[in-house]
């Protein structure tokens, strides 16, 4: 089992990949990190199109329910999310 | 006569192909401002309980309010109200494009048409002549609402129907130009009179009470929409499709007739990926509005189209199962020129899917394949074969079928595409609200999960309250009459830059959450106006407005509509919603679905209702809502 890490579109675009799959079961700082590092040299890339970004966990916000220390669970869906919108 | 209104109500009978103006009444304006409000006081006055929808004593009533004609922006917008044949309630629906701004050119505030024509008609209602023309429309009968427009031609403007209307297709909408009244049914009312189209022409002036005063808020009010994150950037660029993402992060995108509120590959039918994938242009298609959220896309055989808003990519889309915008753009461009409420079919079809799925119907319809879907749509416009049946919407369906616990809909009305199991507040407002599940009579989602700065969904806190603001809210903006967008730019852009990580965002909304009875005091103060929509209107009317004035407008209409329900025997055991939404799970740290039980005392409570959900008569005094 992984975690499943659904980017924004910008950040998928930039990627080339709408999602990444990482094993075992890093917390979200890690994942933070991990994601950054698939931006290689464009870390800075990553850091601006996350600046005004919630992380969500299993569809909650994490700050809510998660320290950024706080294992996630095999099977957890953490996705990247840009608020601010209409509908 | 009050500032903002053309002072004047033309009533129509199809029947007798007789009209008559008549004088507005300056009270019912004070206390319904117009619109949705104005229209259902009428509604409320003029007909028995009971009466048939569909039949000649149903009046179909197009009503503007005193914003309508001034030029603020977003305010292109209409109301339609008369009873619904899909809930057997109050009916109302709004709409943009430009038929709101050539009503009040012609001088006219509301439109009432009674009766039934024998055979198809069109009007053709000249302001400035106070005529109306009774015109033949069977070459337009069977025609879509684009061919239809193009035939009318340009210089009037115009409200109609299409196929879906003219066969009583029980969501089918009233178009202008290229937008909707979509819910609840109201198209099927105005083909049931064999109204095809309502041309309006007209060169009057509104007067405004202080025309200099509004000129200058409103110059500078477009530049601060234009800047706004929300509204001249997100909507701007990718129309309300922006926020497919949003949704399916915070797992409230209906997926799969709402089994799940998250689709791997709802990127695929998102704003972002439609600027990319697509887009042809941007359409401005209501009138005088700053944001035009509207987008263009390219349908083979159709040409250049407005294309699909979120709640329609995220029903014909991922509530199919189906990604590939190539259909969901086609499908709602069939809904828009076959005239029906994209909301009602996309929910419509997955509840077929499902039963197919099941086994309880043979539709020739599955999640996640296209094929049959385009003739479905048609077969339903035209109520041929199975296509009679799902065009009477899921509740009809389920009681003919089964699979009542997984019908989405509210007192008969479909639900939009935000899975109230993950927006709590959502939830309410999808129960209570009078028209059905519906959410623009508040739109609670936003501070939930798709504005800027939520709080916690699945809390309990705050979650009675805010539907009760809101639902009051957008009664008084549907009577304006003014989209309800520009309720998004009252939270500042520095708000949309706090970063949802951070100590100050937490702090904020955990104060928020916990301000109860204070949010709602201060929603009801009457110290000054504030928001633009209390300043357009004291500009306009001369009247002050305050956002304690539009709260308790709006209270007003809510709970006429509520009365105007109960008379027709819909209760409290109607404010509920689907079993799939109270007993299912979709996230895994839950193990049942909204707790509405424990949120709906609360919120009879906050509404001054008894425990069964009718209204106190202290209430009503309160309100001088006349019953």
């Amino acid at each position: 089992m992984s975690i499943t890490v659904e980017l924004t579109y910008d950040l998928a675009k930039a990627l080339g990949s709408r999602r990444l799959e990482l094993e075992g079961t890093p917390t979200l700082r890690q994942v933070l990190t991990l994601t950054r590092d698939r931006f290689g040299a464009e870390g800075a890339a990553f850091d601006r199109l996350t600046r005004v970004t919630a992380l969500v966990v299993n569809g909650v916000i994490a700050s809510r329910t998660h320290s950024l220390d706080i294992p996630l669970q095999a099977g957890d869906r953490v996705s990247f999310l840009k608020a601010a919108a209409g509908g | 006569m009050i500032k903002g209104y053309a002072g004047r109500i033309l009533d129509v009978d199809l029947g007798s192909r007789s009209f008559a103006f008549q004088p507005l009444d300056e009270n019912t304006a004070r206390l319904y401002l117009g619109g949705k409000g104005y229209g259902t006081r009428l509604l409320y006055d003029l007909t028995p309980a009971g009466i048939d929808p569909l039949g000649p004593e149903n009046p179909l009533i197009f009503a503007t309010g005193p914003l309508n004609g001034s030029l603020a922006p977003q305010s292109n917008r209409f109301a339609v109200v008369c009873k619904s044949p899909l809930t057997g309630g109050i009916g109302s629906a709004a709409c943009g494009g430009s038929f709101a701004f050539g009503l009040k050119k012609a001088g006219i505030d509301i439109l009432i048409v009674r009766n039934q024509s024998a055979t198809p008609v069109r009007l053709e209602i000249d302001g400035d002549r106070d005529s109306v023309t009774f015109l033949d429309a069977t070459d337009l009968w069977g025609q879509g609402t684009r061919a239809t427009q193009e035939a009318l031609g340009k210089g009037r403007n115009h409200a109609v129907i299409g196929p879906a209307g003219e066969n009583q297709v029980l969501y089918a909408g009233i178009v202008s130009d290229e937008r909707i009244a979509g819910r609840t049914g109201v198209g099927a009312v105005m083909g049931s009179k064999r109204l095809k189209a309502v041309s309006v022409t007209g060169t009057r002036k509104l007067e405004l009470e202080d025309q200099e005063k509004f000129n200058d808020y409103t110059k500078w009010l477009r530049k601060l929409f234009r800047s706004h994150p929300v509204l001249g950037e997100k909507l701007r660029r990718y129309g309300t499709m922006g926020i497919v993402n949003t949704t399916n992060a915070r797992n409230i995108l209906p997926t799969r007739n709402f089994k799940y509120g998250h689709h791997d590959d709802a990127m695929s039918v998102s704003g972002e990926y439609l600027e990319d994938h697509g887009l042809v242009g941007v359409k401005s298609s209501c009138i005088h509005c700053p944001v035009a959220c509207g987008r263009e896309v390219a349908v083979e055989g159709a040409g250049r189209v407005k294309g699909p808003e979120y709640e329609t990519a995220a029903l014909l889309g991922p509530n199919l199962e189906i990604t590939d915008l190539r259909w969901v753009n086609e499908w709602n461009f069939l809904a828009d020129d076959l005239g029906m409420d994209s909301i009602s079919l996309g929910v419509t079809l997955g509840f077929a899917m499902e039963l197919q799925e099941r086994g309880l119907l043979q539709a020739g319809l599955a999640f996640g394949d296209a094929t049959g879907v385009s003739d479905m749509i048609q077969d339903i416009a035209h109520r041929r074969g199975l296509g009679n049946e799902l065009a009477d919407g899921v509740k009809r369906m389920s009681e003919r079928h089964g699979g009542a616990a997984f019908a989405m809909h509210v007192k008969g009305l479909e639900l939009s595409a935000y899975d109230p199991r993950g927006s709590y507040a959502q939830g309410v407002e999808y129960a209570t609200t009078n028209r059905g599940g519906c959410h623009v009579q508040g739109a609670s989602m936003y501070f939930e999960s798709t504005g800027p700065l939520t709080i916690d969904p699945q809390s309990l806190r705050l979650k009675a309250e805010i539907p009760v603001v809101q639902q009051n809210l957008a009664c008084a903006i549907n009577s304006m009459v003014l989209c309800i967008f520009t309720t998004y730019g009252m939270i500042p852009k520095q708000v949309h830059a706090l970063d949802p990580k951070s100590r100050l965002y937490r702090t904020i909304t955990y104060f928020f959450e916990r301000s109860g009875p204070l949010y709602r005091l201060l929603m009801r103060l009457k110290l000054a106006p504030v928001t633009w929509f209390e300043k357009w209107l004291t500009y306009i009317t001369g009247q002050t407005f305050t956002s304690g004035h539009l709260q308790e407008i709006g209270e007003r209409i809510f709970n006429l509509e509520r009365m105007y329900n109960l008379r027709e025997g819909i209760g409290g055991a109607e404010d509920t919603l689907p079993h799939r939404m109270l007993h299912e799970s979709t996230f895994p740290h839950l193990d049942s679905g909204h707790p509405l039980d424990q949120l709906l005392p609360r919120y009879y409570e906050i509404r001054g209702w008894d425990p069964q959900g009718v209204p106190l008569q202290r209430t009503l005094d309160r309100l001088q809502v006349r019953t």
